[in-house]
């Protein structure tokens, strides 16, 4: 038997593409919300982690180490119920572009930190080393489910599909236009 | 084009006009409410954080001047030793070079500040690096905070574990000589926890990310013996 796999996916992409948005959605939302709960627990822990970095005074890390879990959990709401899906993926894909930026500047100034992403982080002990190429190749990972819903952000069972259906006039009745 | 068909081309680009034009107002909306819902969770974010973090602190009367930690001898150069009571290297760094950094206090060649901070309460189920920390203040302001900081690295815990209890922390100190009654009550009723967070807070502030921190008049060192005593010597802290 021979299976032409070229043509296959093209012709079901418009039956398929909705249902694989949805798991991408969902995945991209599981991602932020086991990134924010694991940080919320200890929000001064996040703020020591964002210091790590050294890229901003603590006055300032401490404000964005506590706000940013409580932003990720947010994230993963919006994508789990499909509002405004487009945006939640420019909003994850600039997230991660910073997370990428700033761990690559912890490489390049030769800092030997944990990234703090799924919580953690600061300095690593003596004899650790830190693994930035597996964590920046991870976030660029999520950064291409990000890229997919902002290439096909209506996807099933979201509430930006439902919306949309309801917003809808209510029949063909051309004649009334 | 006949009339009739004319009528219905118009009719359909009016519909697909305003069919835009709800999506466009679709969209605008829920981006509004979502960008909202994303500022309003960071400022919840940063509430939480405000009302989990005292801005008063009760400091333990003998710590240095601006309350961060405790002092031991004098001398023209200021070593600042920065340790979590859970931390397996600080542990290593007070068996391998403890007592030649209390040496350079007793010679009279720097005087030693240390500051108990906690930044591994996540790794203890009970807040261990807090407890201890805290109940080092209470050592600390009864004047045996190294006594009792070398008995507590001495029975150090394990990462991931319970740590001690405050029963244990207070049989600690009963056995270098801290009453039952002032100490057991100060490390019972957690009087230093919000000092130990002002204690980390500067730490933070001071740029120390990880523990043991040490620092030769101001610089980072190598926490090692042999790195501190250089730094230590006159001219060697510019290295």
């Amino acid at each position: 038997m021979i299976l032409d796999i070229r043509r296959l996916p093209v012709r079901r992409w418009p039956a398929v593409q909705p249902w694989l948005g949805t798991l991408v959605r969902l995945g991209l939302a599981a991602v932020w919300l086991t990134a924010g709960a694991a940080k919320a627990g200890d929000l001064a822990a996040a703020g020591r982690a964002v210091n790590a970095y050294q890229v901003m005074p603590y006055d300032v890390a401490k404000v964005v180490g506590a706000a940013l879990p409580f932003v990720e959990i947010a994230l993963g709401l919006l994508l789990v119920a499909g509002l405004a899906t487009r945006l939640a993926g420019v909003v994850s894909a600039a997230l991660l572009a910073v997370f990428v930026a700033g761990i690559s500047s912890a490489w390049a100034r030769g800092l030997s930190i944990d990234c703090g992403c799924f919580g953690g982080g600061g300095e690593l002990a003596a004899g650790q080393s830190p693994s930035y190429g597996p964590e920046i190749a991870r976030d660029l990972a999520f950064g291409a489910l990000a890229a997919f819903l902002i290439a096909y952000p209506l996807t099933r069972l979201s509430v930006d599909r439902w919306l949309a259906a309801s917003d809808a006039p209510a029949g063909p009745t051309p004649e009334e236009m | 084009m006949s009339k009739r068909a004319a009528q219905k081309e118009a009719a359909r680009v009016i519909r697909e006009q305003l069919a835009r034009e709800r999506r466009r107002r679709r969209t605008l909306w829920t981006s509004i409410v979502a960008v909202a819902v994303l500022v309003i969770a960071g400022g919840i974010g940063y509430g939480v954080y405000a009302a989990q973090h005292k801005s008063s602190f009760a400091t333990p009367p003998g710590s240095v001047a601006n309350g961060t930690g405790f002092a031991t001898g004098s001398g023209p150069a200021t070593v600042d030793v920065y340790e979590d009571f859970l931390c397996p290297h600080c542990k290593e760094f007070e068996d391998a070079s403890g007592s030649a950094v209390e040496q350079l206090a007793s010679q009279g060649k720097a005087r030693v500040i240390y500051h108990p901070i906690a930044i591994l309460d996540g790794a203890s189920t009970t807040n261990y690096s807090t407890r201890s920390a805290a109940a080092a203040g209470c050592a600390g302001a009864e004047g045996k905070f190294r006594e009792y900081a070398k008995a507590l690295f001495a029975q150090q815990p394990s990462e991931g574990s319970a740590g001690l209890s405050d029963d244990q922390l207070v049989q600690i100190g009963t056995s270098i000589g801290l009453s039952e009654s002032s100490f057991g009550t100060c490390v019972r009723d957690g009087t230093y926890k919000s000092w130990v967070q002002h204690v980390t807070d500067e730490a933070s502030a001071a740029g120390v990310t990880g523990t043991p921190t040490v620092k030769v008049n101001g610089r980072q060192v190598q926490p090692t013996a042999a790195a501190i005593t250089a730094a230590v010597q006159p001219g060697g802290s510019s290295s």
